[in-house]
């Protein structure tokens, strides 16, 4: 029973990350169609700045506060100096865009810190580890989960609760209609953009102690995201949220029941939902 | 020009070209050969890859899955058959490739525009996951070493595994093979696939069964990719799992993008530029795949034609398959 908790605990703790990841990634696959392959990228940038930070000043906290914020300023750069001026030329070159980017990016971090992984202690409370429910478990993973949950929360109230939020909401539903509105979507894009890298950012920063930093980070989560996204429905947030719990717990199991299938555990999974359900689980028939 | 000069003009340039590529061997050292042998085989690749993207209009993240499946089934053929013909390696590595095409494309085309470019990266990281955890068969992170047998020509048994010998073996298979993509796509059946791609409900209104071409393309097409694949395994006579990993997909990604995915010849173009600029990038700085990077997005940018479409709007002639390189069939 002890055991199985801490998996339980371990896959909310990925699922956090993933869902950090992949709900900024679903909305901008939502309003605009693009899916961008250097948003994961934008996860392993937030922990290599976070790591740097932590370097420089030793405070993990001004990490969690900073490097999102860089993000947000590339995520907005990004869109606006670069994909908005390949829009004209479809889909496929939006798309080729965000690859090549990603492609300059992973290179771009080999160079200026090393392909060597490195570890990112952190310390304080956060180092420590907590009695929970009779089973010792480190506080660090838990404060993961809630930092996501905190943010989920946030993104949520935004969304539905606030005129920005219903704006987005319109134009992940109809773009061209919320445009017609007299709605400046292109601006709208950008902030959704650069916040959904900001978020990723917040996920880097929040993986780099746990799983350490490393450049092949991006890639491993990428297709993670990826299977989140089309099994929850794409532009979904709340098919995120649920195969984001899902994925995470299926990892984390999958390496506990059977270690050498678990990767393939996820791809049956994802194949059973594209035969029985291929708009995903919360997609809308198109 | 009259239409027939033109004509005759393309004549005697593919015969002087056919010429140039006979007498390699006696221009090129024997380190340049093997540079140019590759880029013959990255052209196959990248000509196969082409057949997707610029023909069909499907963007695919994994055809590394199809390279990497036909370079270890070549080798897991010549390990496993000892004595088996070098000719019936590399058939049994097409015809594996194309039962795995035909498996993954009944799943994949299901689905079209970005869940297909998706997922075909999600069966690429599979089939990479199959080769590293298959230690048994596949050697997991330790490749694959193979010996090639000579091949038998009837009267006489030729060392093909390098050298001159390897760059003609080359030059006639994987040419033939290119040249077959070539013809394919200038049948019905090929013109009928660039016709799905510009209007799929019209061609289901006229009759055609779309999903049976797609199929039949993407199937076909993965066995080209694998068939590149055996051969860079003779190549380097080693198989790693270089062969099947997302770089390879990015590489050949870059290729035909560079190259040009309007015109058929343009992915060959890039196969060229690419394999002969990270040749010359490499030996300058490690950072190599960054310059590649940048130039790969300044051509998304800039020149969305890639290499052949320039060429094509600088001599102002010959109408482009694709013009502004604007590929349709994305929703």
């Amino acid at each position: 029973m002890g055991e199985a908790a801490v998996f339980f605990l371990h896959g909310l703790a990925y699922a956090g990350l993933l869902f950090l990841v992949s709900s900024g990634l679903t909305l901008v696959f939502g309003m605009m169609n693009v899916l961008n392959f250097a948003h994961a990228s934008f996860y392993m940038l937030g922990a290599y700045f976070a790591y740097s930070i932590l370097c420089f000043t030793g405070n993990f906290w001004l990490a969690l506060a900073i490097s999102p914020i860089i993000l947000l300023v590339i995520g907005a750069f990004v869109e606006r100096f670069l994909l908005r001026k390949v829009h004209v030329h479809g889909h496929v070159h939006e798309l080729l865009l965000t690859f090549g980017l990603a492609y300059i990016i992973q290179e771009a971090v080999k160079l200026l810190w090393g392909t060597t992984p490195m570890a990112m202690p952190v310390a304080g409370f956060l180092a420590e580890t907590v009695n929970f429910f009779g089973v010792v478990y480190p506080i660090y993973r838990l404060f993961i989960f809630c930092l996501s949950a905190l943010l989920g929360l946030g993104m949520a109230l935004v969304l539905f609760k606030t005129r920005i939020g219903i704006i987005v909401r319109a134009a992940v539903d109809d773009s061209p209609m919320v445009d017609a509105l007299g709605i400046n979507v292109p601006m709208v894009f950008m902030g959704v953009f650069a916040v959904g890298a900001a978020l990723s950012g917040f996920a880097g920063v929040a993986a780099g102690p746990l799983l350490s930093v490393f450049p092949g980070m991006a890639g491993s989560i990428l297709v993670d995201a990826f299977v989140v996204i089309v099994m929850g429905g794409m532009g979904s947030l709340g098919g995120a949220v649920l195969a984001s719990f899902i994925i995470g717990e299926l990892q984390s199991f999958g390496v506990l029941l059977f270690p050498d299938f678990s990767l393939a555990l996820i791809y049956m999974l994802m194949a059973l939902v594209l035969v029985l359900k291929p708009e995903g689980l919360f997609g809308e028939k198109q | 020009m009259m239409a027939s000069q033109k004509a005759m003009l393309h004549r005697v340039g593919l015969a002087l070209a056919l010429a140039l590529l006979l007498v390699m061997p006696w221009l090129l050292g024997s380190y340049q050969l093997r540079l140019f042998t590759e880029a013959v085989i990255f052209s196959l690749y990248a000509v196969s890859y082409n057949m997707l993207l610029g023909y069909a209009g499907l963007l695919s993240f994994g055809h590394a899955m199809f390279f990497g499946w036909g370079a270890f089934s070549f080798a897991v053929a010549l390990n496993h058959f000892p004595g088996i013909p070098l000719m019936g390696a590399v058939m049994l590595a097409v015809a594996s490739t194309t039962v795995i095409g035909l498996v993954v494309g009944v799943l994949l085309l299901r689905v079209k525009g970005t869940p297909f470019a998706l997922l075909t990266l999600a069966f690429n990281a599979l089939v990479f996951a199959i080769g590293i955890k298959w230690h048994s068969v596949t050697g997991g992170d330790d490749g694959l070493s193979i010996a090639t047998p000579a091949l038998n020509l009837g009267f006489t048994d030729l060392v093909v595994s390098s050298g001159p010998n390897f760059y003609y073996f080359t030059l006639v298979i994987v040419g033939a093979a290119i040249a077959f993509a070539w013809y394919f796509t200038r049948t019905a059946m090929g013109q009928s696939v660039l016709l799905i791609r510009e209007n799929e409900e019209r061609m289901r209104f006229l009759g055609y069964n779309t999903n049976v071409s797609r199929l039949i393309l993407f199937v076909l097409s993965g066995a080209l990719a694998g068939l590149a694949g055996s051969f860079y395994a003779i190549l380097n006579s080693f198989v790693s799992l270089d062969a099947v990993s997302i770089e390879m997909t990015t590489k050949v990604l870059l290729m035909t993008f560079i190259g040009g995915t309007g015109q058929f010849l343009g992915p060959v173009a890039g196969a060229f530029f690419f394999t002969y600029v990270q040749n010359f990038l490499s030996d300058l700085t490690d950072n190599w795949p960054l310059i590649m990077g940048a130039l790969f997005i300044a051509m998304v940018l800039w020149v969305p034609g890639g290499l052949a479409g320039l060429a094509a709007k600088l001599s102002g002639g010959r109408k482009d398959d694709d013009p502004d390189g604007t590929l349709a069939g994305m929703e």
